[in-house]
């Protein structure tokens, strides 16, 4: 029989993410993907009222907060067939786009690089050569030979004293690490300006959200940010040009830096082109909306099937039918009560946990499907879609992109590469640059609608007696989110989240067909089975997020002190 | 650009509750920061966030502050409602181990990146807490409500052993315990 790896940290922590791989040759033969929590939102919800559904929804994950709550009053506001003022959307669309900004820096910095940089080896770097390559690269200020020289010191300095710290547990010295000292040191040194930038990110959605995070400017209908550039406790001057301010920065880093390192690390791994591709249907919605309708977009959506780019077909409208029509749930594999495939409108969530059964159930993640199809989403799916329906921005930053890491890796590049583990990275920074770049066109579009004297934020719900349902999508950080809601005289009577995640993540469906996260890991190459870099490497490449949904810390008895809380209960 | 790798002036103090809110004991942390802030007017520079479970996104909040104080329940072979109080160095002593999910809770993580870039807080204190069931569902267990105030006080303690009393407000304010109200 061929050894199976698991990689299921399970002992550390409560629930999340578990992999199951066979190897046989040195290559995985076989996977399975396991959500080792279940998320009861859909229990929680029923029979509240549905303008307070995105205050808990946002609460599903700790890290995709905004995403939920904006995926929730969007399905609200369809159900209610609710438009609102076309301030609340530019608003909404800045926060979203400042999260996204956010998402995507930390994603490879600091959750996703350590699987290709290896830090140890940057102690090697030249500060000199690393300066040299990085300014033939960009012209980001910060990639000075000083800058390198202090990184490095740092390091050393880490290093002699035992601490390596964060990267304790890293796969130093890895046969699959393959990257010159110079650019490990390069990594490193973007890795700190990283936490610089991504913070700049969300002090955006801070002062527009209120607080992050988990948002509080949200309501069914629009916004509670009062416009007045004249208060201090309103959106005003001051803040918006606050909010400009950093989104230039960002801006800088994300196309400055984090474009051009993943160009470089991707061109400098060109052997791991071939793996990682799995599921190669792709589902995007459209985002960033400019009517109050929801009709007209800033950022495609749309379905491509088989690779086939020509034949995509785009999602045009929050009211789309094709979307709406064409997504279903199947439990077959799922630790749900029976074996069905459901639109969203008619699951159940009925938990029933057997045990850990490769034949049989093995998730507690269900397996979405569109047209009874298997589909990749993420910022990959997104940029394919832009590509394919002509979207401006996402051709022009793709075809930098191909070409910036062409030169690193003395090849011509053409998009069909992008199929697969780095390709997923790479789509990821391009995503990042293309919304960089329309977050500032986002402001602009709002600071003219104020200077036109339109404060309008906020047209109110109400509930027609009766039921009534609704769906609103959102393409968050990590690909499509869906909401969908059935409301009975004013209060829910059905909620289901279908998340990027479970897309992603899901299990076998009933005719068998593998989720994306299984299918992309057949034929990574495993060079050591004890240390399944590879596996890492293809699985965040998907940023999952599954585990986020509590959080119990595990401390292990190193306690200072301890209070008795029982002295009034003892007796 | 070489002030992003220098160590920064440390400033401010927060009182951070995390958990979720809607996994039952697992909303201690938001629930203290929540009465605490209902029932003690914080002195300037101190503020307390409800931060959820925001797994390494806690880096951009804790980033440059002088001081850290943490509310949130800890896995521990202890009875419920047990609370224990740890520092930094007992924090991190027990580093990561490789995550399948990037997003795992990672306070750890977040406070260890610090230490590395020079911006992790000065002083850091974890008040934790053993829950009794972590379960779809808002609300606090009975164990766990009993340690509430004595969360509170122990935060109380540390803000005082800083130079920053919180004193109590004459009429308390309506704590924001939203995720409490029941179905009707």
């Amino acid at each position: 029989m061929s050894p199976r790896i698991t990689v299921d940290p399970i002992t550390r922590i409560e629930g999340h993410l578990r992999i199951d791989v066979e190897v046989n040759g040195g290559a995985v033969q076989d996977s399975w993907s396991s959500g080792q929590m279940f998320r009861g939102i859909e229990i929680i919800l029923k029979g509240r009222d549905p303008r307070d559904a995105w205050l808990f929804t946002q609460r599903i994950c700790g890290v995709c907060t905004t995403v939920h709550a904006i995926a929730s009053v969007r399905a609200v506001e369809n159900a209610l067939n609710l438009e609102i003022p076309i301030n609340a959307q530019y608003i909404r669309n800045l926060i979203l786009c400042a999260h996204a900004l956010h998402d995507h820096i930390v994603h490879f910095y600091q959750l996703s690089a350590l699987d290709w940089v290896d830090v140890v080896s940057a102690l090697k770097g030249d500060p000199a050569s690393t300066a040299a390559l990085a300014e033939s690269l960009s012209p980001w200020p910060g990639n000075s030979r000083k800058q390198f020289e202090a990184v490095k010191e740092k390091l050393a300095g880490f290093v002699q004293a035992g601490q390596l710290g964060i990267f304790t547990n890293g796969y130093w010295g890895h046969p699959a690490m393959k990257l010159p000292p110079d650019v490990n040191l390069l990594a490193v040194s973007h890795y700190l300006q990283a936490l610089d930038a991504q913070r700049k990110a969300n002090q955006v959605v801070a002062i527009l959200g209120g607080k992050t995070p988990n948002i509080q400017n949200l309501a069914v209908g629009g916004v509670a940010n009062a416009i007045n550039l004249n208060n201090e406790s309103a959106l005003n001057m001051n803040k918006l040009f606050m909010v400009k301010d950093l989104l230039d920065e960002v801006a800088a880093f994300v196309q400055q830096v984090y474009l051009i390192d993943v160009c470089a690390v991707g061109a400098l791994y060109a052997d791991w082109l071939k793996y990682g591709a799995g599921v190669t249907n792709y589902l995007a919605v459209p985002d960033l909306p400019l009517d109050t309708k929801g009709t007209r977009f800033d950022l495609p959506g749309g379905t491509i099937f088989n690779k086939d780019l020509a034949a995509a077909k785009p999602i045009t409208s929050f009211q789309d039918p094709y979307f709406r029509d064409n997504v279903t749930e199947c439990i077959a594999h799922s630790w749900y009560d029976g074996d069905w495939d459901k639109h969203p409108y008619e699951e159940t969530t009925e938990p029933k946990y057997t045990d850990f059964n490769p034949a049989g159930k093995y998730s507690w993640v269900k397996s979405p499907r569109f047209q009874g199809k298997p589909m990749q989403v993420g910022p990959l799916a997104q940029v394919f879609v832009g590509f394919a329906t002509g979207h401006e921005p996402t051709k022009r930053w793709t075809t930098h992109a191909l070409q910036t890491a062409g030169a690193v890796a003395k090849a011509q590049l053409s998009p069909a590469v992008l199929h697969g583990t780095l390709g997923r990275h790479l789509g990821r920074a391009v995503r990042a640059a293309v919304i960089s770049e329309l977050a500032l066109q986002q402001w602009q579009r709002l600071a003219e609608n104020i200077g036109k004297g339109d404060v309008a934020i906020f047209n109110p719900p109400t509930f027609p007696k009766g039921e009534i349902q609704g769906f609103g999508f959102h393409e968050a950080p990590r690909g499509t989110l869906s909401h969908w809601v059935i409301i009975d005289n004013g209060k829910i009577k059905n909620y289901q989240a279908v998340v990027p995640s479970t897309w992603n993540a899901g299990p076998r469906d009933e005719k068998g067909q593998k989720g994306p996260y299984e299918a992309s890991l057949l034929g990574n190459p495993i060079a050591d089975p004890a240390k399944p870099l590879e596996v890492l490497r293809t699985i965040h490449s998907f940023d999952p997020c599954l585990a986020c949904a509590i959080h119990t810390l595990d401390v292990e008895g190193t306690e200072l002190s301890k209070v008795n809380v029982f002295n009034t209960c003892s007796v | 650009m070489s002030e992003e790798i220098n160590e920064k002036a440390r400033e401010g103090t927060l009182v951070l509750g995390l958990g979720n809110v809607l996994m039952g004991d697992d909303g201690f942390g938001p629930t203290v920061v929540a009465l605490l802030a209902s029932q003690y007017e914080l002195p300037e520079g101190v503020s307390a966030l409800d931060a959820g479970t925001p797994g390494f996104d806690l880096s951009p909040h804790v980033a440059g502050l002088a001081a850290l104080i943490i509310v949130d329940t800890v896995k521990l072979d202890a009875p419920p409602g047990t609370l224990r109080l740890y520092r930094l160095p007992e924090i991190v002593a027990h580093v990561p181990v490789v995550r399948a999910s990037p997003h795992e809770p990672a306070l750890q993580e977040a406070l260890l990146a610090l230490q590395f870039a020079g911006q992790a807080p000065a002083e850091v204190l974890l008040v934790g807490a053993v829950p009794e069931t972590i379960d779809v569902g808002p609300g606090l267990s009975a164990p766990l409500g009993a340690a509430v105030p004595h969360a509170i006080r122990e935060v109380l303690l540390e803000l005082e052993r800083l130079g920053h009393p919180a004193s109590k407000r004459s009429a308390p304010l309506p704590a924001n315990l939203w995720w409490e109200t029941r179905v009707t």
